[in-house]
């Protein structure tokens, strides 16, 4: 737990038997590597720096001298004049809303139908396997006009449903609980069912307290992306007070126009959910992209 | 290899729990300021029923110099109907705008009251998604027929039934800087621009300003700007042609290719002779007349805040009359207010939007400060709107106002106007031939009224 | 008393109809949202669909494809679609595969690398446009000012000029999704194991051989992932192009998203659109089943 568990090197040494010329070269390697790594992720970090730079400085400021990065003033005069415009309480909380349902109405049927796919048997179990394995190969964007007016004849736009429903059959979602149900050892779901349980009572009690991994994975990965989702949300949304935070961010305007403190004020606010969460899974969203069934 | 295993955080657990209690902190206190502000809207969100009886909601595409003007005339409304909530949303202008408020209205959740430019109107009423306006009801508010300009009046109404209530007129047209105007020699004693009439007068007036400038003698946007140049070849082609780019509500294409060629052979010489840069986005051609780098802007008369607020000298007047083939013309839109139709008469609230629609009306001097020509004739026709400078200078281009051509794929911001003005820009910047440019366009306009009308 | 024994029999019938109905909940979205609208989607393309009128309109028989074949415009943004495509697949697959190698060779600064490069990834689109939209700004933004300091006089209008602004909606792009594919790769490079490193260290290998010769190719596996991920997302871009051009200089970025979008939306057109969608829908087709082709291949040269 302490820093003395590192190695004061950052650097991985290099074998012991190595000839001392060996040992030059990958220490030459290993400075050039960390100059292109440090200049890439600097740059990485440029526009979102910038973002924010710009967001703190005076409107008039930024528009006599746009490219400066420091400000004698600084400001949040920017974020003020956005608040005030009035709708972005109401863009976080339809945002989040609608981010939660959908996630807990994924991994609820997502991971109710993996358990069905993964441990019991019945006889068109095969063919709902298959035709699950087709529908990973339909881009859900190209079936938007049918979506949409499906919605609207059940009088759904402008509603939360109208924005979750459609989100919820994720097939890959299925997938990744598939993958880490067959994992899980025969015997301890053929103890349960001894015992009596039934098969929902073995889903419940038995395999999702033991899943939590997986299950952390695909809320993260399943909010993220609803949360970011555009284009839907700009289908059946049209109600300003009922946008979720990306859509309303680029389509309602300011009278303010494209001053661009306020502007990136927006970008900043728009990013502040997501960094945090970012934040704080780091390990595990990494852990999830690289260990759930992507690979 | 110990180092290989990535546990590498050990101050973690302390610093995350705290940034954690933070978040959740101020999640909560998100959250709850959100649900006692809008409790009853995120309650609607999940059961999709409409608004409390005293909310009008208004939608508008306005920004910039308009939205300013639009907030003071909302201003003056509420002042005189506290009961009313009244809830205004700008959304970005041109088809985005139009296909939310298509979306929005089929959706059954439209806005009760909408601007529309009139150029969109009828394709908005022929698909079914307005409502029709009763003189009967629009008497009840005071506005009546003989209180509207009469060009926009008739434009906006459908087989003799009305759909909207225009606002204004707004043509392009031209802004010059007096000093340097003066400097060229190109004023009479009165202040007034002489001579910019007719094809070689005008290309020597810029070029008499560029030498004043010593880099520009005028500017117009044409970068990303499809509908400014759209705007300046309709109406030097309506100039030449005095005829329409297609007919029959787009069905048919009508483009004369030769009155087209010359319009745009005219709109190449103003780059080929370099009297006007060849790229040059909207705020940046506005920038050129205020710091002085050009001396004549060919712009919409809603920009006249913008000039304004850069302390310049300038004034403006209706764009010259290059071409002499046909009447006067210039490119113009009118804005309109309509009531998308809704889908109960609760949730239409006629009187209520109608007396919102009046009291905007009766703030027009406030929209022609903007640049706005005023359709409401008691502001038009009073001494204050006639005293108003430079905005009174071009009222007469009202009457050239050239609308866009009538079809269901035209209008402002409409694909019309980005195919034709992405033609004309091509042949403005040198990369497409007049001829060339003219054969594109009725080439895409075939393409265009091929398309079977969705309405 | 409780033994591993065959089922007893009280919970037998039930039994018969748990797997069918814990798949249902699922199933039912499945149906309505996916194969549904995909059947909609066949039929309504051969029909002149109105999204302002209801009912399925005038039957048109093949007239929608075969103006849908025959319309440059759809043949433009594949084209566009294509060419996107390309220009961010290759620098997110080899630029990200760099990345990864040379951060995978340091352990304290490696979250660093990872906050750097994946915090953009977790933005919604959004707010990607709204930041490139000031950075690609003409005379204001920075893309502009950073051009004239490596020397060039007059920058381009990044998003204004056609030549340049599918590039530079590309490299938006891959500044935005780029960690997703660092984060992939540093994850195939946990799976090769140390002792392979040494041993080919001990045969006297300097770390750029090492790094062609032995991590590249173990790589295989995560490259062919990698690669058929961002394509299949590339040909499904949308928001940013969007948000930055609506699809412009002169058409120059329209994707074929966007056609879909404006034929359906814009212009009500659904009929149309939905032969638009269903071609589209064969093209992403195919290359998710050449990438399964690739993967079987793979597999059995193992």
């Amino acid at each position: 737990m302490t820093a003395t568990a590192t190695p004061p090197v950052t650097e991985q040494p290099a074998p012991v038997a190595e000839p001392r010329r060996k040992y030059d070269a990958e220490r030459l390697f290993n400075r050039v590597a960390l100059g292109v790594l440090v200049a890439f992720s600097l740059l990485w970090l440029v526009p979102l720096a910038w973002a924010l730079a710009t967001s703190i400085r005076p409107s008039q400021e930024v528009i006599t001298d746009p490219t400066s990065w420091f400000t004698a003033h600084p400001t949040l005069a920017a974020y003020g004049d956005i608040f005030d415009a009035g709708k972005l309480p109401y863009w976080y909380a339809n945002s989040f809303i609608t981010s939660i349902l959908t996630t807990v109405l994924t991994v609820l049927a997502g991971s109710l139908a993996a358990f069905a796919l993964s441990q019991t048997r019945f006889r068109a179990r095969r063919v709902a396997f298959v035709m699950l394995l087709a529908g990973i190969m339909i881009p859900g964007q190209v079936l938007m006009i049918p979506q949409f007016l499906a919605l609207q004849e059940a009088g759904l736009l402008n509603t939360y449903w109208g924005v979750v429903l459609p989100q919820v059959p994720n097939v890959v979602a299925v997938f990744v609980f598939k993958q880490f149900f067959d994992g899980i050892p025969r015997e301890l779901i053929d103890a349960a069912r001894a015992d009596g349980a039934s098969w929902l009572r073995t889903y419940r009690q038995i395999v999702m307290p033991i899943s939590r991994p997986v299950i952390s994975a695909v809320t993260i990965f399943v909010f993220v992306g609803v949360w970011n989702n555009f284009l839907w949300p700009l289908l059946v949304v049209t109600d300003p007070e009922m946008m979720t935070l990306p859509v309303g961010l680029t389509s309602v305007q300011d009278v303010f126009g494209v001053p661009y403190a306020q502007l990136m004020a927006s970008a900043v606010l728009g990013a502040i959910p997501l960094l945090a969460v970012f934040a704080l899974f780091q390990r595990r969203i990494v852990e999830g992209i690289a260990g759930t069934g992507l690979k | 290899m110990r180092d290989r295993t990535p546990h590498t955080s050990p101050p973690a657990p302390s610093r995350r729990r705290l940034l954690r209690g933070t978040l959740s902190l101020g999640a909560v206190a998100a959250s709850a300021a959100a649900l006692s502000g809008c409790d009853s809207t995120l309650a609607q969100g999940f059961t999709g029923g409409s608004p409390t009886p005293d909310r009008l909601n208004f939608w508008n595409p306005f920004t910039g110099g308009d939205g300013e003007r639009l907030l003071a005339m909302q201003a003056a409304y509420r002042a005189g109907h506290r009961k009313t909530d009244l809830k205004s949303a700008t959304f970005v202008w041109g088809n985005p705008y139009y296909t939310k408020l298509t979306l929005a209205t089929l959706g059954d959740r439209p806005p009760q009251v909408a601007i529309s430019h009139l150029s969109k109107v009828p394709t908005l009423a022929e698909a079914g998604l307005l409502a029709e306006i009763q003189p009967a009801d629009l008497a009840r508010h005071g506005l009546t027929e003989d209180k509207f300009d009469a060009r926009p009046w008739k434009k906006s109404q459908l087989d003799g039934k009305l759909y909207a209530i225009p606002l204004d007129t707004h043509p392009f047209v031209l802004y010059f800087r007096t000093d340097i105007a003066e400097k060229a020699g190109l004023l009479d004693g009165k202040g007034q621009l002489t001579d910019v009439d007719g094809p070689d007068a005008f290309i020597d007036a810029l070029r008499a300003a560029k030498e004043v400038t010593g880099q520009w003698g005028g500017s117009i946007a044409s970068v990303k700007d499809a509908s400014t140049q759209f705007r300046l070849f309709w109406s030097f082609y309506r100039q030449i042609s005095g005829g329409d780019l297609v007919a029959d509500q787009g069905r048919k294409v009508v483009i004369d290719t030769e009155a087209a060629a010359e319009a745009l052979a005219y709109i190449r010489r103003l780059t080929a002779e370099k009297v006007v840069p060849t790229t040059t986005d909207g705020p940046g051609a506005i920038t050129m007349l205020t710091t002085g780098k050009a001396g004549f802007l060919m712009d919409g008369v809603w920009q006249v805040l913008t000039v304004q607020g850069s302390k310049v000298k300038f004034d403006m007047r209706p764009l010259p009359r290059i071409f002499d083939d046909a009447p006067y013309a210039c490119a113009a839109d009118s804005h309109s207010l309509v009531l998308p139709k809704a889908p109960s008469d609760s949730a239409q609230r006629l009187d209520l939007s109608l007396g919102f629609i009046a009291s905007l009306l009766g703030s027009s001097k406030l929209w022609a400060e903007g640049g706005h020509i005023p359709a409401w004739l008691p502001t038009q026709r009073s001494a204050s709107y006639k005293a108003l400078e430079p905005q009174s200078h071009y009222a007469a281009a009202a009457d050239g106002a050239a609308y866009d051509p009538a079809a269901w794929y035209g209008g402002a911001g409409s694909s019309l106007q980005i195919v034709i003005g992405d033609a004309v820009t091509s042949v403005f910047t040198g990369a497409t031939s007049p001829t060339a440019g003219a054969a594109r366009m009725k080439r895409e306009l075939r393409e265009l009224a091929s398309r079977p009308s969705p309405v | 008393m409780a033994t591993t024994t065959a089922p007893t029999k009280a919970r037998g019938r039930g039994d018969r109809w748990a797997g069918p109905g814990m798949l249902l909940p699922f199933s039912l979205f499945y149906l309505v949202f996916l194969v549904g609208p995909l059947i909609y989607t066949v039929v309504a393309g051969f029909f002149d669909t109105s999204l302002l009128k209801s009912g399925l309109g005038d039957f048109a028989g093949f007239s929608n494809y075969s103006t849908v074949l025959g319309d440059s415009e759809f043949w433009r943004t594949l084209k566009n679609t294509l060419w996107f495509t390309v220009l961010t697949t290759v620098p997110l697959v080899l630029l990200s595969l760099v990345l990864a190698i040379l951060a995978d060779r340091f352990v304290r600064g490696r979250w660093f690398f990872r906050f750097a490069f994946f915090a953009p990834f977790v933005l919604p689109s959004a707010v990607v446009a709204l930041m490139f939209t000031f950075i690609y700004a003409d005379q204001v933004g920075l893309a502009q000012q950073a051009a004239t300091w490596v020397g060039v006089d007059t920058p381009p209008s990044w998003l204004g000029d056609p030549d340049w602004a599918m590039i530079s909606i590309a490299a938006a792009t891959v500044w935005w999704t780029l960690g997703f594919n660092f984060v992939l790769y540093l994850a195939g490079l946990q799976d090769i194991p140390r002792s392979v490193h040494e041993a080919a260290a001990i045969d006297g290998a300097g770390p750029w051989q090492r790094i062609r010769h032995v991590v590249v190719p173990m790589l295989g596996r995560t490259t062919t992932l990698v690669t058929v991920l961002q394509v299949v997302a590339s040909l499904k871009v949308f928001d940013q192009i969007y948000m930055l051009t609506n699809g412009g200089p002169d058409g120059s970025t329209r994707p074929s998203l966007q056609l879909i979008y404006d034929t359906g939306f814009v212009e009500g057109r659904v009929g149309y659109a939905s032969t638009v969608s269903l071609l589209l829908f064969v093209v992403i087709l195919l290359v998710s089943l050449v990438w399964f082709a690739l993967v079987r291949r793979a597999e059995k040269e193992r």
